[in-house]
């Protein structure tokens, strides 16, 4: 009887052989979680990831190299059929835009890093100045590993 | 989204947008038209207003405003801002 672990013994032998899993032309290690690998994209989340992961059958816990080939391809092919990284960034980027252009109050709420929808300003404005910019979700994080 | 849709913008559908009688004019070749002076911040801006001049109150002043194709579904006073930015005394 072969027990399958997912992080482990087994593991170490195929990353012996696969030291870069590449998915969708960005390499990963192949000890990292399907599900973060997946998340890392611009636009997946926790509910999306669980979607795809459920339509080619890959375990919640799997590891990048630990998955055959055939599936890490069609990975591929599933993720170039979606809005996900920059494409998705542009989509939020250009309604943020469309508010400043227009001069609205909350264009230029975004344009000066404050909150949007009325809240108090007096103190605890963080979210707001991490997120009400007009380059929104910009900046490249890093992959891999 | 249903046309209609975009002018209510989270408002619910019996209601409708909210619609405030504005003394629009019908432009006069040949004749200036004057910009409509108004403290109704709250009307929509709907698709008929596009390219007219407004003037929107913003509790001291009357902001000018010309209205474009994006604006439409937006409410009047969301151009005209009533804050003024705090600096510090020199």
């Amino acid at each position: 009887m072969v027990i399958t672990t997912y992080d482990g013994y087994d593991l170490q032998k195929t990353s012996l052989t696969i030291l870069q899993v590449f998915v969708l032309g960005i390499n990963f290690h192949p000890q990292k979680l399907v599900k973060k690998t997946l998340e890392s994209f611009y636009s997946l989340g926790p509910q999306t990831s669980a979607r795809i992961m459920a339509k080619y059958t890959i375990h919640p816990l799997a590891r990048l190299g630990t998955l055959p080939v055939k599936t890490v391809t069609s990975l591929t092919a599933e993720l170039s059929t979606m809005t996900i990284d920059n494409d998705a960034r542009r989509i939020v980027q250009d309604n943020i835009k469309r508010l400043r252009d227009m001069g609205s109050y909350r264009g230029r709420r975004h344009a000066m890093g404050l909150p949007v929808r009325g809240q108090q300003t007096r103190n605890q404005i963080v979210t707001a100045r991490k997120l009400n910019v007009l380059d929104r979700g910009g900046g490249d994080r890093i992959r891999g590993t | 989204m249903q046309p209609t849709r975009c002018l209510l913008k989270g408002r619910s559908v019996w209601k409708g947008p909210h619609i405030v009688p504005l003394p629009i004019t019908r432009p006069v070749p040949g004749q200036r038209i004057k910009p409509i002076r108004t403290q109704a911040r709250s009307a929509t801006i709907l698709p008929s207003f596009v390219g007219l001049h407004f003037q929107v109150h913003n509790g001291k002043i009357y902001n000018d405003v010309t209205i474009t194709e994006d604006m439409v579904g937006h409410k009047l006073g969301e151009f005209s801002t009533t804050r003024k930015p705090f600096v510090w005394k020199k």
